[in-house]
């Protein structure tokens, strides 16, 4: 099977000196890459920088004005988390637009499983804010694309911090399907188990939160149960990953435990989701230590593919098996309470 | 009108934060509301907690004496998020704030602009009044 990359392109001068989401990070993932040896099927697609047709299925334009101007007035912090520079906007331009770039080639192809290898991340923008070092919401802007052509789109967010970004763009969404495993507490303080979607989207929002220490037995064990029969029961015609890589244990960022390994089997799990080849794509979101984001990026990509990994093992033990049925209790409860206040509504 | 009764002030640590927060107290004490300082957590700050949440600054109890402000009506609260969404989220339970306080900051070449300013985003999103106290109010 092929893997389908992003042309990369010049990200360094979106930097901020002694800032964790840095230009290294993609050297991490390049390498990683490099360290699958797939040769002839590794397949190159020129990165594409986002129309503000794309960009405005998510962001609203007014947003798009005021960041464009920020950057080319030389940027600054825009808050305690995030920067931006003057070539920012052209570069989350970039970065937000080679998901499309990808998805064409996996269609053309419909073979393959796609990674975008891009920063800033994404999954913290709003559709009206940056925030938590995020600019333009990359998985957002391919998943509206997606369901633009009359798709149906799981997004599954494993990256340590929730994606409250993409949960709000498509909070009353039916055709796009979010799942977040996340700790919690922990920013950015959303993704609760009783956020569950707007009200012509109830259960289109899973949001399965894990205690700090938490192994990858039990993520796995979240995803599985909690969200499992939702994806089955919406049938997902493509499915894209936001890949983080800070849960990993020697994340500095946040406090879960799992191990490459782990990841290697989220990716072979979140695969099995695909309805077929070439409808798998992962968006690099978070991971802070270099060495884990490398060992990570290439766990998730050799299992998306079908390869072995022999790297770290999984991991289990840590806390939050008692969590995961009173996490679904509580989520059904919140659901038949928003039917029944729909039903009381609809009689008045 | 119905008098403020819960008043919550973004702080991180800042003179412009401090400004804000001598605000709220000495307004508090006008409408006989209780004031939350709120700080919010960024993503990065998991490398260098500032603050912990259940010890109030000490600066921010010297600053209730030097206002004369009753303790007992000054809430300490450390939440998850960047400094806009954690002060909007203040408006809802438990802390249903109806009155929104933020400091200033001298934006200069990005007059005009919300991104980069707290308190122009709080003021454009917020659902209850929002003051945004000059840097100078001390002084004044």
């Amino acid at each position: 099977m092929v893997l389908v990359v992003n042309e990369t392109f010049d990200d360094s001068s979106h930097e901020d000196a002694g800032h964790p989401e840095r230009p290294d990070r993609l050297v991490a993932a390049r390498t990683a890459i490099d360290d699958l040896h797939l040769d002839e099927d590794l397949v190159v697609v020129p990165a594409h920088s986002a129309t503000r047709e794309e960009l405005v299925r998510v962001h609203i334009g007014n947003y798009l004005d005021e960041l464009s101007a920020y950057c080319y007035s030389g940027g600054g912090d825009i808050d305690q988390d995030t920067y931006a520079t003057l070539n920012s906007f052209t570069i989350a331009k970039y970065a937000a637009g080679s998901g499309l770039a990808v998805i064409d080639e996996l269609q053309r192809r419909n073979d393959g499983v796609g990674f975008v290898a891009a920063r800033p991340p994404g999954h913290h923008a709003l559709a009206d804010r940056a925030m938590g070092f995020c600019l333009l919401n990359n998985v957002a802007v391919a998943a509206a694309a997606l369901r633009s052509q009359g798709e149906r789109v799981l997004i599954v967010d494993w990256d340590v911090h929730h994606g409250n970004g993409t949960q709000q763009i498509f909070w009353d969404v039916p055709e796009v399907l979010y799942v977040s495993t996340h700790q919690w507490p922990l920013f950015p303080g959303t993704g609760s188990v009783n956020e569950v979607g707007g009200r012509h989207a109830t259960d289109r929002t899973v949001n399965i939160p894990l205690p700090p220490g938490a192994t990858g037995d039990i993520v796995r064990r979240g995803i599985d149960e909690m969200a499992g029969p939702v994806i089955d029961a919406f049938d997902p015609t493509w499915v894209l990953v936001s890949a983080g890589f800070d849960a990993h244990r020697e994340d500095p960022m946040a406090d879960l435990r799992l191990t490459s390994g782990d990841f290697a089997l989220m990716a072979r799990g979140v695969s099995d989701y695909a309805p077929q080849p070439g409808r798998l794509v992962m968006f690099l979101e978070g991971g802070y230590d270099l060495d884990a984001l490398r060992s990570s990026i290439h766990a998730s990509l050799s299992a998306a593919l079908g390869q072995t990994y022999d790297g770290e093992s999984p991991s289990n033990g840590g806390p939050g098996t008692e969590q995961i049925e009173r996490m679904r209790q509580a989520r059904r409860s919140t659901i038949e309470l928003l039917h029944t206040s729909d039903d009381e509504e609809s009689t008045r | 009108m119905k008098p403020f009764q819960s008043i919550a002030v973004g702080y991180d640590g800042s003179h412009d934060a401090t400004v804000a927060a001598r605000w709220a107290m000495e307004a508090a004490k006008d409408f006989g509301a209780v004031v939350t300082i709120v700080h919010a957590t960024g993503l990065r700050e998991h490398l260098h907690q500032q603050f912990v949440a259940d010890v109030t600054p000490p600066e921010l109890i010297a600053l209730a004496q030097e206002c004369a402000f009753d303790e007992s009506g000054l809430h300490w609260l450390v939440a998850n998020g960047d400094a806009c969404s954690v002060l909007l989220r203040m408006a809802s339970p438990p802390i249903n704030a109806d009155m929104l306080v933020v400091g200033s900051r001298g934006e200069g070449k990005r007059e005009g602009l919300l991104l980069g300013s707290t308190s122009l985003e709080v003021a454009e999103h917020a659902s209850v009044p929002v003051v945004v106290v000059p840097s100078s109010y001390v002084e004044n």
